[in-house]
């Protein structure tokens, strides 16, 4: 195993309100290899989202080096940002953050017409994975008519509509009950099994204890990785 | 993403916010309708003033003396002969006051020689002309302006009856019409000679006309005009107030650059409310990006570019204004049309207005949509997710 797809060397993140700094991520060295599932858990305010936000090329670290398939990112301008993260990571947020007055099937549709697929592909290609995740039904559905558990689907087949490399899931289940939660899980792990990168924050440790690997963190370091089943 | 899935988003928002964009488009809506209906107006009044003042001849040329004593009828006389000279008459006049057996009003007495009418033609109402046919019979007759002969309450039945001019007696033989031409309304003509013993101003006159025989040759015939008279009293090259020479041609491009400047200052004030309607755009713009900050943030994510971002909102912004300007184009044009009615003008949907109207609603968007597009593209994804 020697595919780093995230790579963090002494990353550094401080955020300065008025005249106070806060350390949200204390020097963190990570390594996640290509088609790995890992849950990353902590206490609240202990970096998990700062992290993820780093990984996710949403935010750039104050010092250290974040490399997305061995490539460092702190040269890369905005729009190369953008670009690497249309390729190679999907997200999927707490919240689903599904876009306003918009159906199921345009919002998994918007990755790739931001990519400058044709509107037909596009179409086709969300359709397909809406139909795998079960949602067929509801293509046209905009998300006040989706239960949150179809919402967080939605925001799944997202995620996964571009191909990315990674998949960044923040909370996922935070927002729903534990049983549709479950079911999030369970999609991930399989998801995971077809090979993609997985990246899963979570406070639930009973969650975090079914991921072959689990990255403690406390304070802005990282206090203990695991790896196999517990 | 295609410009076209981009314009889409843009669409679908204002869709899906009717009553707000229907607002926020109220603004240009107004200014945009006001120009129109503005523009209409001045055309409108500016075309009627033209056609009033081409009643009075676009070849003639009107050499007012500046004194009582200034011009004689022997200059108009030496006038009538120069070259390219078709028609020549004179005018004396006062003010003096006219009365029936119930009723008395002072007026302008106009004395006019034979050939006015005959080279004015200026509409009448009721009965005739002092006819050149009977001119030389006609020295006790008159014919009365609109006005003067409402102010004096004259009826058809008056006709050939007996008013008094300063006192002495003439016989009513016609009434203008109110359209008959500019200037004619409140005045009352009588002949040249009724006018000397009305007067006895003799023989100085208030002005010639002399009408060249094509308006082309009418510069020249100016040219002419002033060389004679300067000869007749001795003057040098230097201006003199002792008669000024009007070209009807050069007061019509006089009128109308008059008209042209009240056009522009009505809609430069129509203009601001646009301006106005343009920062109404960008103020609920504005708001809008503050309200979408997350739904930006989520774009970001997901892969829209910094420009994906801005063309969004520069379009929203754009097809805001455009649409208001198409509603108050067809606002201002039915406006217009009554006015037309109203005015008594010809109503007509003019090219120049309709793109002026799209031109301007197109710059508004963009001038007050850039702002806020600029703001929403330049939002870091980060806090623009993390915004509550
Ligand atoms: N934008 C910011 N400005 C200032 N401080 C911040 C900002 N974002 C995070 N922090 C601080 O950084 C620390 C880590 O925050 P982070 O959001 O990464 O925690 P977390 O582990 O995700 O917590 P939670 O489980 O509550 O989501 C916290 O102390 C937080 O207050
Ligand atoms: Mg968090």
């Amino acid at each position: 195993m020697a595919n780093p797809v995230v790579e963090l060397e002494n990353v550094r993140r401080e955020y300065l309100v008025g005249d106070q700094v806060t350390v949200a991520l204390d020097g963190v060295d990570l390594v996640i290899e290509r088609g790995e599932f890992v849950a990353i858990v902590g206490p609240s305010g202990s970096g998990k989202s700062t992290m993820m936000n780093l990984i996710g090329c949403l935010d750039r670290p104050s010092s250290g080096v974040v490399k997305i398939a061995s490539d460092p990112t702190s040269e890369l301008n905005d729009n190369q940002l953008t670009s690497l993260r249309s390729k190679a990571i999907g997200f999927v947020f707490q919240q689903f953050q599904l876009l306003p007055n918009t159906t199921a099937i345009e919002n998994v549709m918007a990755p790739l017409l931001y990519q400058g697929v044709s509107s037909k592909q596009a179409k086709l290609t969300a359709t397909e994975i809406l139909n795998r995740l079960g949602l067929g039904e509801r293509l046209n559905f905009d998300r006040n008519r989706l239960s949150g558990g179809q919402q967080q689907r939605v925001a799944i087949a997202r995620a996964l509509v571009a191909s990315p490399d990674i998949v960044l899931a923040d909370e996922p289940t935070g927002a729903l009950d534990s049983k549709t939660g479950a079911q999030v899980i369970d999609l991930l792990k399989e998801l995971n099994k077809e090979g993609r990168t997985i990246i899963l924050i979570t406070h639930d440790l009973e969650i975090a204890a079914s991921a072959p690997r689990r990255v403690f963190l406390r304070d802005g370091l990282i206090e203990r990785d695991e790896r196999g089943a517990k | 993403m295609k410009l076209l899935g981009t314009a889409r988003l843009a669409l679908n928002r204002i869709w899906a916010t009717k009553v707000r964009s229907l607002l926020t488009m109220l603004g240009v809506v107004i200014g945009v309708a006001a120009i129109v209906a503005l523009t209409s107006i001045v055309d409108g009044a500016s075309q009627g003033i033209n056609k009033s003042l081409a009643t009075l001849g676009t070849n003639q040329l009107n050499i007012t003396a500046m004194a009582p004593d200034a011009l004689s009828e022997q200059d108009a006389y030496a006038l009538a002969d120069l070259d390219g000279v078709s028609v020549m008459f004179v005018q004396t006049q006062n003010e003096g006051t006219i009365a029936t057996e119930d009723k008395r009003v002072n007026a302008r007495l106009v004395g006019v020689s034979a050939e006015y009418f005959e080279a004015v033609k200026p509409d009448i109402a009721l009965g005739s002309y002092l006819s050149d046919s009977k001119f030389a019979s006609s020295a006790k007759d008159v014919v009365f302006g609109a006005d003067a002969a409402n102010d004096l309450g004259l009826t058809a039945s008056m006709l050939g009856q007996s008013v008094k001019l300063n006192g002495q007696d003439f016989r009513l033989v016609g009434v203008l019409d109110d359209q008959a031409g500019f200037g004619t309304s409140g005045r009352v003509y009588v002949t040249l000679d009724s006018a000397r013993k009305l007067f006895s101003q003799y023989p100085y006159v208030s002005s010639i006309v002399v009408q060249a025989e094509t308006p082309e040759a009418v510069d020249a015939l100016q040219l002419a005009t002033d060389k004679l008279l300067r000869e007749r009293y001795g003057l040098g090259t230097e201006t003199d107030a002792r008669y000024t020479i009007t070209n009807q041609a050069s007061l019509i491009a006089a009128v109308s650059s008059i008209t042209d400047t009240l056009g522009l200052l009505l809609t430069g004030i129509a203009g601001i409310s646009l301006v106005v309607g343009g920062i109404g755009i960008m103020n609920i713009m504005l708001v809008s990006v503050r309200e979408r900050t997350r739904e930006i943030g989520v774009r970001r994510a997901i892969g829209a570019k910094q420009s994906n971002i801005l063309t969004q909102f520069l379009i929203e912004a754009i097809v805001l204004s455009l649409a208001g300007g198409v509603v108050g184009l067809i606002l201002g044009e039915i406006a217009a049309y009554f006015l037309a009615i109203i005015g008594d003008w010809v109503f007509s949907i003019q090219l120049e207005t309709v793109l002026l109207a799209l031109g301007f609603s197109l710059v508004v968007g963009v001038v007050f949509g850039v702002w806020p597009a600029r703001t929403a593209a330049k939002l870091e994804p980060i806090d623009a997710l993390r915004f509550e």
